[in-house]
């Protein structure tokens, strides 16, 4: 497959998830930028694989969890944790989007990596073979991130059910 | 629960920018990605002189008196020209005589060092001693110092001397590099600087036309290095250039009297071939050498003529 079909084909999806990942639409953007360059200067070798996809998805993945959007994660975590704050007192539980949106917000305060198998398994529909690829750990690994993130976010769920039991 | 992350997740995918927006920007870098190696080749050498003319300005404030000062000696210098990632994007090998006067050999990057399986350039990374050592190695010249700038302060750099002359033997109109200007002499800074250093479509005989280019700008820019406006310029670059320890710029930079005569050349290099299917040349040690010898021991300045 050549790259510019690759990125016709690909781009809107990998957009789609880098901002479900990143939760912030224009990192999101300048990861996949840098990406599509530098994966357009080795093209010749990512092109011929088996999964090139997978393989571009990887380097997003990659450089979201590397060191330098470590900063910009940080931020947009407390940003959505104060959001995060005030949507379920103020949201009827019969509102589906107000339930929708505070999910949304327990998710975009997960750990990164957690966030990214999420992502992969709801999102992506990927098993977790290809989970551990792109996270380049072990599928073990793998089962326990997407468990301690579904723990975190089913206890927010009791959590709140349980506040909106007082308040209503 | 596991329908509610579902939806969830999909609608924070939801906010992602239009792709055609990226395309766009793909294009655009793309287009502009392979400019960076003039500019940072003109970059540096006119830092370096400046550097060289601004350092005795800014040192008198400190307590060295010109009169410790040895005379000069002819010196060696490698210019890296790095970009935001802090690569080496350039590389030119300069010889500084004790008159002030400079000979100048840009390197391209894409020669295969005999070290390693790399290019030159990719040999920075592991530290500048590594470049350098290569350096050496290929020409048989000894590297006596080096100099990092920043290529990004290049428009900067051409507006603070007030502009740069140069000829053009016809008019030039072409939209990738924005480049819009008319027939013979004129002088040229920021933006136009750029766009005429910048030009790779749209010309007769492609690089060739392109290197001339550039060593015509850059003799034209430093001719108009002065002592006047020498702290401006040391304004400019004074953030961005790096040194090795040790280097008595002081000395080195007592030399520069006024504009700097500056002689430009392009290393010749060995046949194109690949290693582990990247394309380059291979080096040539034994012509690299005679090639240095005969650039650094003499030979008449480059003239300004007007170039395609």
């Amino acid at each position: 497959m050549g790259f510019d079909q690759f990125v016709a084909e690909r781009l809107d999806r990998l957009l789609g998830y880098a901002t479900a990942i990143t939760c912030d639409k224009h990192l999101a953007q300048d990861i996949v930028q840098n990406v599509l360059m530098r994966a357009q200067n080795k093209w010749e070798r990512i092109g011929a694989m088996d999964a090139p996809y997978l393989y571009v998805k990887r380097m997003v993945t990659n450089d979201y969890l590397s060191w330098r959007h470590r900063k910009a994660a940080r931020e947009i975590a407390v940003e959505r944790s104060e959001l995060a704050k005030h949507v379920p007192s103020m949201a009827d539980p019969a509102d589906a989007h107000a339930e929708r949106e505070a999910m949304r917000a327990r998710i975009a305060v997960l750990p990164r990596k957690q966030r990214a198998a999420l992502v992969m398994r709801f999102y992506e529909d990927c098993s977790d073979a290809e989970i551990a690829q792109v996270l380049g750990c072990a599928e073990s690994t793998v089962r326990s991130q997407l468990s301690r993130a579904l723990q975190t976010l089913r206890a927010h769920e009791l959590a709140r059910s349980a506040t909106l039991g007082v308040h209503s | 629960m596991n329908d509610l992350i579902r939806s969830a997740i999909a609608a924070e995918a939801e906010e992602r920018v239009d792709s055609r927006t990226v395309l766009a920007e793909l294009h655009k870098r793309k287009a502009r990605k392979p400019f960076g190696l003039i500019i940072g080749v003109a970059t540096l050498t006119v830092a370096a002189a400046a550097a060289a003319v601004i350092i005795p300005t800014a040192a008198k404030k400190t307590d060295a008196s010109p009169a410790e000062l040895q005379p000069p000696k002819a010196e060696n210098v490698l210019l890296i020209g790095t970009d935001d990632a802090n690569h080496a994007d350039a590389l030119v090998f300069a010889r500084f005589e004790p008159d002030g006067s400079a000979s100048v050999i840009s390197l391209p990057r894409d020669i295969f060092a005999e070290s390693s399986a790399d290019k030159i350039n990719s040999l920075y990374l592991g530290g500048p001693r590594m470049l350098t050592n290569e350096i050496q190695h290929l020409t048989g010249a000894p590297v006596d110092h080096f100099a990092a700038v920043k290529m990004s302060e290049f428009g900067k750099i051409a507006t603070a001397v007030g502009g740069v002359e140069v000829c053009l033997n016809k008019a030039m109109k072409e939209p990738y590099s924005g480049v819009d200007l008319p027939a013979g002499r004129q002088t040229l800074a920021g933006d136009q600087a750029l766009a005429f250093l910048r030009q790779r479509h749209g010309l007769l005989n492609g690089d060739l036309d392109r290197t001339k280019r550039h060593q015509a700008f850059l003799a034209g820019l430093a001719a108009k290095i002065t002592k006047d406006n020498a702290p401006a310029l040391a304004r400019v670059i004074g953030g961005s250039i790096e040194v090795d320890e040790g280097w008595d710029v002081l000395a080195f930079a007592s030399r520069f009297q006024g504009p700097v005569k500056i002689k430009t050349a392009t290393l010749p290099v060995g046949e194109m071939i690949t290693r582990a299917s990247v394309f380059g040349f291979a080096p040539d040690p034994a012509q690299a050498k005679q090639f240095v010898e005969k650039q650094f021991g003499g030979g008449e300045a480059t003239q300004s003529g007007c170039v395609n």
